[in-house]
């Protein structure tokens, strides 16, 4: 009997320590991060939280059911505690209700404001009582407790803090907006095409906003990313606060204001209107290039050609159909491509041609062999498109006449077809390419109607020698265009570049003068000379452009390399940017990786540090939140021996960049 | 009949299609069954006040308000008004808090809870209809059949019973409202408690 009574007390104790009583299904610990011996500032806690296998805890919205962790804090004088920060949750659906919760292991993070002075060695006990409720996908518990650590200044490094921080999402600085479209809602925000996306999903942190267990459908445009879903019954929104997962366990936060939202592909019909649109606006911009400077030259002589040809109606019909293939053609192919490039994933504008020098300069040299061309310098022989073919009146010319004016016109389209081409670049690749067909119909309409009315052609100019002259005359405004080339060359890759490509421009002119005294004289193989200007051409590009550009060199952030520098004397520019942020990558294009900028920034001395916040790298967001941020772009400029920075606008130019220092 | 049938399934299926019913219009209809066996539907209560409560026994949200007598002291004050109270129980067989007929009675009895029927939708098709998502869960129908609350217990979103005295009981704010001819002040809250466990 006493035997057994032993047997008993032991199983009892073994139970009692093999299982603790009343042993939460979510395990919490608090983890205190390092703090300086300094005082003041902030010191960060994490409640690390461990569910059992098939638990879950919840977010701070924690959707359809569930209820979020509350905090009651005990805390030393002088210490206060933020809101409870929660990383980025996952969802989970059950019997229809929509739950946001964390499965695995996981942190809060929260903010302790410290006394303003703390010696080396204090120590700071926190303690608090925590309630937060964990369930499967059967049963809820309400689990509670209390806990307590201790933060000592100066003490050693505990926890894994870095990995805690990368979980929680990154805010959001830029211009997010929704739109309710009966009861749908469609979010966009600007996020660069490159960034890897994988089961996104937009949590709302408001309650009543949005129906939790509606599904969300996710669409990628370009630099931009749609999120449409349903909305919570009843719900009025004067905002949308939320965060947006890029892939499992990595997101944003952001807040939404009410503005307009195109559709996204899927949406042909409501799409239908913008399309018309655009393509309304791409035939009107189309027929107004025929007045451009470098395409009316061509069209000029073309429609001149037609009045030569006589009477003959089959013949001007034909010719101006064919004009009009050509060119809605190549302005169809040049859309197909920046569609291709669009797909692959690179942002490109329709003026990515203009931002390219090699673009500009062969631009540049096509230009001016058409001025000399015009200017009657040399002719064109009979096998391809321009002058030769505006003569022989031909189908084929008047194709590749339509080809030629089509692709003259690109440089022009830039201030006519911002806003079709614009569309083109959200719109559904079909409609995009029906907008870039319509701009080839626009700038075909002109020859087009000549063709088909032959009332306006009687009302053409009868031909004479006034022609040459006016082909003369038409080389001017060619001359013109060549010269804007070569500013847009200048600006792009500095007056180095710019020389190179007038040197490459005097290179051409002498071939094309010597081809012309060739043909004159009735010589044959009148081209030779070309081959040669090509020559010395392609050398001259492998040493031109190259170096006139040299990149901005940047090494990456650290306090230290900071301090050092500043140390040095040396003045800083410090910027900090991430893969997502749009506003930082379009500075960065635009001002920072500039010659320019380059230029001055060797001059005065200036070492760059570049902070890539793309990971939400816990440095780095330690330093942002001294100056006040929460998140990208950031630019700082530390005058030389200067240990506070001047904080650069948000949009920056190359004037105020090159202005630093100055 | 064999149009309600596929209504029935249709409910059953489709949850989402469903949109919730809002505060200030018509509240939904339905027939369900109660632990007597007797068919109950809103539309035979037309003329009194109708509190819906979702219930689960096993839930530690619903044992707060039990445990403490609150739910039953809420129930006590409608019943004396003439208050018509139903406990609905949408928990799916074989999942938490799912009970049959007799286990109602007997836990009705037990609890000294007095609603006028303990509503067995098993099924889940009255809670997807009211979008019930908690446990607790409580709706207020006017005389009207006008739905003039919906929401939580109270505004003490714990476990804890040692919370109640200090809360706002929102049904007895609604009802007292109704009684003197107010617009009720609090219409909607956000429940808390356990989710509701439905089918699937």
């Amino acid at each position: 009997m006493v035997r057994l009574f032993c047997i008993c007390m032991t199983l009892f104790a073994a139970m009692l320590s093999a299982a603790p009583a009343q042993a939460n299904n979510i395990a919490v610990s608090l983890v205190a991060d390092r703090i300086d011996a300094r005082g003041g500032g902030a010191a960060t806690l994490a409640i690390v939280m461990r569910p059992k296998a098939g638990w879950h805890g919840y977010w701070k919205n924690p959707g359809d059911a569930g209820i979020e962790t509350q905090a009651v804090w005990t805390l030393p004088s002088g210490m206060s505690a933020g809101p409870l920060q929660y990383p980025v949750p996952s969802t989970l659906l059950v019997g229809g209700l929509m739950n946001y919760v964390y499965e695995g292991d996981h942190a809060l993070l929260v903010d302790l404001k410290l006394p303003q002075r703390v010696s080396a060695g204090q120590k700071l006990p926190v303690s608090v009582r925590l309630d937060w409720l964990a369930c499967t996908k059967e049963i809820c518990v309400p689990e509670s407790g209390t806990f307590a650590t201790t933060f000592i200044a100066g003490g050693p490094p505990g926890g894994d803090f870095a990995r805690w921080r990368a979980a929680m999402p990154r805010p959001l600085a830029e211009d997010v907006r929704f739109a309710i479209d009966g009861s749908m809602v469609r979010i966009a925000l600007p996020l660069p095409a490159a960034v890897p996306v994988d089961n996104a999903y937009f949590f709302p942190l408001t309650h009543k906003t949005l129906d939790y267990a509606a599904p969300q459908t996710v669409t990628r445009e370009g630099d931009r990313l749609v999120v449409e879903t349903r909305l919570a019954e009843g719900a009025t929104l004067d905002k949308l606060e939320g965060v947006l997962r890029l892939v499992d366990g990595q997101g944003l936060l952001l807040s939404a204001q009410p503005g307009t939202v195109a559709p996204v592909s899927g949406g042909w019909v409501a799409a239908a209107g913008a399309i018309l649109a655009a393509l309304g606006a791409a035939v009107l911009g189309g027929l107004l290039l025929n007045i451009m400077p470098c395409v009316f030259p061509i069209l000029s002589l073309k429609a001149l050609s037609l009045a030569r040809a006589g009477g003959d109606e089959r013949t001007a019909r034909r010719e101006a159909l064919a004009y009009a293939g050509g060119a809605i053609l190549t302005c169809a192919s040049l859309g197909g491509a920046l569609l291709a490039l669009r797909a692959g994933g690179s942002a490109a504008g329709w003026a990515f041609q203009l931002q390219n020098p090699w673009v500009i300069a062969a631009l540049l040299l096509l230009v001016i062999a058409i001025t000399l061309n015009f200017a009657g310098l040399f002719e064109l022989p009979t096998f391809g498109g321009g002058e030769a073919l505006v003569r022989s009146g031909g189908t084929g010319g008047a194709f590749w006449t339509g080809v030629l004016a089509a692709f003259v016109a690109t440089p022009c389209t830039g201030p006519f077809m911002g806003v079709a081409l614009g569309a083109a670049l959200v719109l559904p690749t079909a409609a995009a390419l029906a907008v870039f067909v319509g701009l080839g119909f626009g700038l075909a309409l002109p020859f087009l109607l000549v063709g088909f009315v032959p009332a306006l052609r009687r009302r053409l100019p009868k031909p004479g020698p006034w022609m040459d002259r006016f082909r003369k005359i038409m080389a001017v405004p060619m001359a013109a265009t060549a010269l804007a080339l070569a500013w847009v060359l200048g600006r792009l890759a500095g007056v180095d570049a710019m020389a190179l490509g007038i040197g490459a421009v005097l290179v051409l002119t002498l071939a094309f003068w010597w081809i012309g005294i060739r043909q004159a004289a009735g010589q044959a193989r009148a081209w030779l000379p070309l081959s040669g200007a090509l020559a010395v051409l392609a050398l001259g590009t492998v040493v031109a452009l190259r170096p006139a550009a040299p990149a901005i060199v940047a090494e990456p952030f650290s306090e230290a390399r900071l301090a050092a520098l500043s140390g040095e004397g040396r003045p800083v520019f410090v910027y900090f940017t991430a893969d997502w942020c749009v506003t930082c990558k379009v500075n960065e294009k635009t001002a920072i990786e500039r010659a320019d900028v380059s230029a001055a920034f060797t001059r005065t001395k200036t070492a760059v540090l570049v902070g890539d916040w793309t990971r939400g790298d816990a440095a780095i967001t330690r330093f942002l939140t001294t100056q006040g941020r929460s998140g990208v772009p950031l630019y700082l400029y530390y005058p030389a021996g200067a240990t506070t920075p001047q904080i650069l606008p948000q949009v920056l130019t190359v004037g105020t960049l090159t202005a630093l220092g100055g | 009949m064999r149009h309600t049938i596929l209504v029935a399934t249709l409910i059953a299926v489709a949850p989402p299609a469903f949109a919730a019913p809002r505060v200030g219009v018509s509240a939904p209809a339905f027939t369900a069954r109660d632990s007597n066996g007797k068919p109950v539907s809103l539309s035979q209560f037309r003329g009194k006040t109708v509190v819906l409560e979702w219930h689960n026994p096993g839930c530690p949200f619903v044992k707060k308000h039990y445990d403490g007598a609150n739910m039953q002291r809420t129930q006590a004050a409608a019943a004396s008004q003439g208050i018509v109270w139903l406990t609905v129980n949408s928990g799916a067989p074989g999942k938490q808090g799912h009970i049959d007929a007799a286990a109602a009675n007997a836990l009705v009895k037990s609890a000294k809870a007095q609603p006028a029927s303990y509503i067995l939708d098993p099924a889940g098709a009255v809670g997807r209809i009211y979008s019930a998502s908690t446990t607790p869960e409580m709706f207020v129908i006017d005389p009207r059949g006008t739905l003039v609350y919906k929401g939580g217990t109270d505004d003490k979103p714990t476990a804890n019973p040692a919370d109640i005295p200090g809360a706002r009981n929102h049904v007895l704010a609604a009802l007292a409202d109704i009684k003197a001819g107010k617009k009720v002040s609090v219409a909607e809250t956000r429940s808390y408690g356990c989710s509701v466990k439905y089918a699937g």
